[in-house]
């Protein structure tokens, strides 16, 4: 029976959601809990109230950033594997701005934070892609590197110069209040951050549709050979495109400090750098994508958490499930690509 | 009784007969040839016996036995063997141990001795030499060939499947192969020849089967058959022989290459004192057995490569330090040979692709801001003139991929031809494409030398080189080993040239 791509798409979507529905009652059943009212507890986590509700999207906006920053690498087929690095390079740039130039008004240093921040992150990724234009060092290695030495810089920072004079926790000191960004839904978590990440989400959007550059992007990313031998600029594009990868993160890093943390700290990505590379892959390196999986990721986030607190069931069963859609997801497009191959042949 | 019939075979893709009702008889001692343009269903049909596909419907019959293959192994151990056109064999091992690998009497100890002293003696009644301690990767492409043939014969087969095995022999290579055919066929071996190449079939052939989208059109007996006769039967017309090149070539130079020289790197040949001259309004064939450095003559001159020695001068301006888009944009197009590596993007559609020189010059981009709808509309125009079908309704947003390679070259054709290109370097243009499609490439490659360009076309078809040239450079191990007259250029003397034998007088200093 032949079916169109879209039917197909339609009914492979349900029955990933029917396989992640059954398996995750069987985890819960495993737990000696009723996946009824679990179900029902996850959901009310979810939709129960404003601030859980907002709380969806405070946890979503690294990721977005993150899984965006990735996305634009992607697509040039640059394997950034350092959105975490760059995040922490944004996350230490930011909070050396905010409480290391305190006569320059609020307002400005805040534009300060992002710009430090991007700049840093677009170097951090710099150094990369010009390892592997230059020497076709391979990305990978090379990012996974520098998420370390940033890592450990933030822990070395927060114990020196950034620690925090008042106190004896490695972190930093608090960022005054005309820095942080301020939160727009009251009694909830929900931020100017994310707006910022929305707008940011818009722009990606535009360049990579809209422009000569995505063409280039897309061309570099789908047959780097090709692209060159028709003239256009691959290292050049294979460059920004990481420079754009790297300061995107970077800007996710300071959005965590300035309106969640207020301060830098250790472990403060959350390893959304990593979860990241998730996104960017699931949404097959689309913006929109993006924004829609970085939320979903959220929300079951989210939903667990109400879960593991009201009924004892471990949250770590929503990585596991979400490992399993991320297998089914990727699975399908590969049992495709294979199909594709086979019929070629 | 037949060595292998297949009966009424059908098999289909996505709702597509590639195979439609076809028969195909083999006795043995006889060499059948199988005739037909791409997609005609040639390659489908010996997949199907070979057991990499199953069949729709239809049966085989082996000596007699119903057969069906789920699998190459199957087929290799009921007596079958395929020579596939790009060979499987691995390229850092020896000889002795291609031939013994994946062997199934090897269990676990392998018997190097005993099967040695088979391949020495198979080698030596078949005339295949070839040197069992050899690594592969050393070897040339005919020798490679006859360690494949070897291998099958190594498995006892009855039956060879050769998948247009000369397209990568020089002229004497090939006649050394078919003296090998002649003696398996008198041992009784059944042979399959995939070809589409009319004197080869003439040469060597017993019977013929000649397919056409998919169906099987005539089986003849190839000494009661004329080429015409094939031909029509394939295209349902004839090729055409002559193209409108009345008027003779220019002489003013338009492109000039001097002693221009290029390192050995990893993947790629190295060239040595090139000196070539492209006048306007002419056609500079370049002959040679692939591999010889015509890839990375063609790469220097469009930009893709840089020399390290020499010039490259267009209408007497040194090329040195521009990119290939500058040179582009100065007027040197390319039709590479790896159509879907060096010059689509497949994954990307048909409109990306025929923008991917001028994407970012207006009407199409300004300020950075592409113009979709300009994008399209070029597309539109360009598919029309240069004839790019797509199948199904999605038009000129079809991805690339799913283009039959015809319209994939056409697509390059209408991008790269244009009327500012004044170099046409085009790299096996017609490798590849139906009758239809290779003569709509030649005729508007003629077209441009009509109109007072130049083209450098780079070919393996002696055929097409001889028809369309108004010059032939020969290449040999990276040098231009002679530059012939349209007049001096019989297959003869290119053949002698290609195989590096004619080192003589006519050298590189040819009259230019």
């Amino acid at each position: 029976m032949m079916l169109s791509e879209k039917k197909r798409g339609v009914l492979d979507g349900i029955s990933i959601a029917v396989v992640t529905l059954l398996l995750s009652a069987l985890l819960i059943l495993a737990c000696g809990a009723n996946p009824m009212e679990a179900f029902g507890l996850f959901f009310k986590g979810v939709f129960g109230n404003k601030a859980s509700f907002a709380e969806i999207f405070v946890k979503a906006c690294p990721l977005m950033l993150t899984g965006l920053g990735c996305a634009v690498a992607f697509r040039t087929g640059f394997f950034n594997i350092g959105a975490e690095g760059q995040f922490y390079v944004g996350a230490i740039a930011a909070t050396m701005v905010a409480l290391g130039l305190p006569q320059v008004p609020g307002g400005v240093r805040l534009v300060l934070c992002f710009v430090s921040a991007f700049v840093g992150g677009g170097i951090w990724a710099f150094l990369a892609a010009f390892l592997k234009t230059k020497w076709n060092i391979s990305e990978i290695i090379v990012t996974i590197m520098l998420n370390y030495i940033v890592i450990y810089f933030l822990g070395y920072a927060v114990r020196g110069f950034l620690m925090d004079p008042s106190g004896n926790v490695p972190q930093s000191a608090k960022i005054e209040a005309s820095v942080q960004l301020p939160n727009l839904i009251a009694s909830t978590r929900f931020h100017v951050g994310i707006l910022i990440a929305l707008v940011l989400v818009a722009v990606v959007w535009f360049v990579l549709e809209k422009t000569t550059l995505g063409f280039e992007f897309k061309a570099v990313g789908l047959n780097r050979r090709g692209a060159g031998c028709n003239g256009i600029p691959v290292v050049r594009s294979m460059v920004l495109s990481a420079v754009l990868s790297g300061g995107l993160s970077a800007v996710a890093g300071a959005i965590e400090v300035l309106a969640i943390q207020k301060k830098l700290l250790e472990g403060i990505s959350g390893n959304c750098g990593y979860t990241a590379v998730l996104i960017a892959l699931v949404a097959f390196n689309r913006p929109v994508g993006v924004v829609i999986a970085s939320v979903v990721y959220a929300a079951m986030q989210v939903g667990a958490g109400s879960m593991q607190r009201q009924l004892g069931v471990p949250s770590a069963i929503v990585n596991i499930i979400i490992g399993v859609v991320v297998v089914l997801i990727l699975g399908r497009e590969l049992l495709q690509w294979y199909k594709r191959s086979k019929k070629k042949a | 009784m037949a060595l292998l019939e297949m009966r009424d075979i059908c098999k289909s893709f996505s709702g597509v007969y590639a195979n439609d009702h076809m028969n195909l008889t083999v006795e043995k001692g006889e060499i059948h040839a199988l005739l037909g343009e791409n997609g005609a269903g040639k390659t489908t049909l010996v997949n199907i016996l070979f057991g990499i596909y199953a069949p729709d419907s239809g049966s085989i019959s082996w000596k007699g036995q119903p057969v069906s293959f789920s699998s190459p192994r199957d087929a290799i151990a009921a007596g079958i063997g395929m020579v596939q056109q790009h060979f499987s064999l691995v390229r850092r091992m020896t000889v002795l141990d291609n031939i013994i690998l994946n062997l199934r009497e090897n269990r676990f100890v392998l018997d190097r001795k005993t099967a040695r002293a088979r391949v020495l003696q198979l080698a030596d009644k078949y005339g295949l030499k070839v040197d069992p301690d050899a690594m592969v990767c050393d070897l040339s492409v005919g020798e490679q060939q006859r360690v494949e043939i070897l291998k099958a014969l190594y498995r006892d087969v009855e039956l060879l499947i050769l998948d247009e095995p000369t397209g990568v022999l020089t002229p004497q290579e090939t006649a050394q192969f078919f003296d090998v055919l002649r003696v398996l066929r008198q041992e009784g071996y059944g042979i399959i020849i995939i070809t589409h190449r009319m004197s080869e079939i003439m040469a060597i052939s017993d019977r013929v089967t000649i397919l056409r989208d998919g169906k099987q059109v005539a089986v003849l007996q190839t000494n009661q058959t004329t080429p015409d006769e094939l031909s029509r039967h394939m295209i349902g017309r004839e090729l055409k022989e002559c193209y409108d090149m009345d008027q003779p070539a220019g002489q003013q130079v338009l492109l000039e290459l001097e002693g221009v020289s290029l390192p050995a790197r990893r993947r790629g040949h190295a060239l040595h004192d090139i000196n070539l001259q492209l006048h306007r309004g002419e056609i500079l064939g370049i002959a040679g057995v692939e591999g010889n450095g015509q890839k990375e003559l063609a790469e220097l001159i469009v930009g893709i490569q840089k020399a390290t020695h020499g010039s490259i001068a267009l209408e007497g301006v040194p090329m040195r330090g521009c990119s290939v888009r500058q040179r582009y944009e100065q007027g040197v197009v390319y039709i590479s040979e790896d159509r879907l590596q060096d010059s689509l993007v497949v994954d990307m559609d048909i409109t990306d692709n025929l923008m991917l020189r001028e994407y970012c010059r207006p009407p199409y981009a300004k300020k950075g801001l592409l113009n979709r709808r300009a994008m399209i509309q070029a597309a539109r125009m360009l598919m029309e003139r240069f004839q790019v079908r797509a199948s199904g309704v999605s038009g000129e947003s079809t991805a690339v991929r799913l283009l039959s390679g015809g319209n994939q070259q056409k697509l390059i054709v209408a991008r790269e031809v244009n009327e500012q290109a004044k170099v046409v370097v085009a790299s096996q243009p017609t490798r590849g494409l139906d009758i239809g499609a290779t003569e709509f490439v030649r005729e508007r490659l003629v077209e441009q030398r009509n109109q007072g360009k130049g083209v450098i076309l780079i070919s393996a078809d002696l055929e097409e080189i001889m028809a369309l040239s108004d010059r032939v450079a020969v290449m040999f191990d990276g040098r231009v080993v002679g530059i012939l007259s349209r007049k001096e250029a019989t297959v003869e003397q290119i053949g002698l040239l290609m195989g590096g034998i004619a080192q003589e007088k006519k050298g590189c200093h040819d009259a230019q």
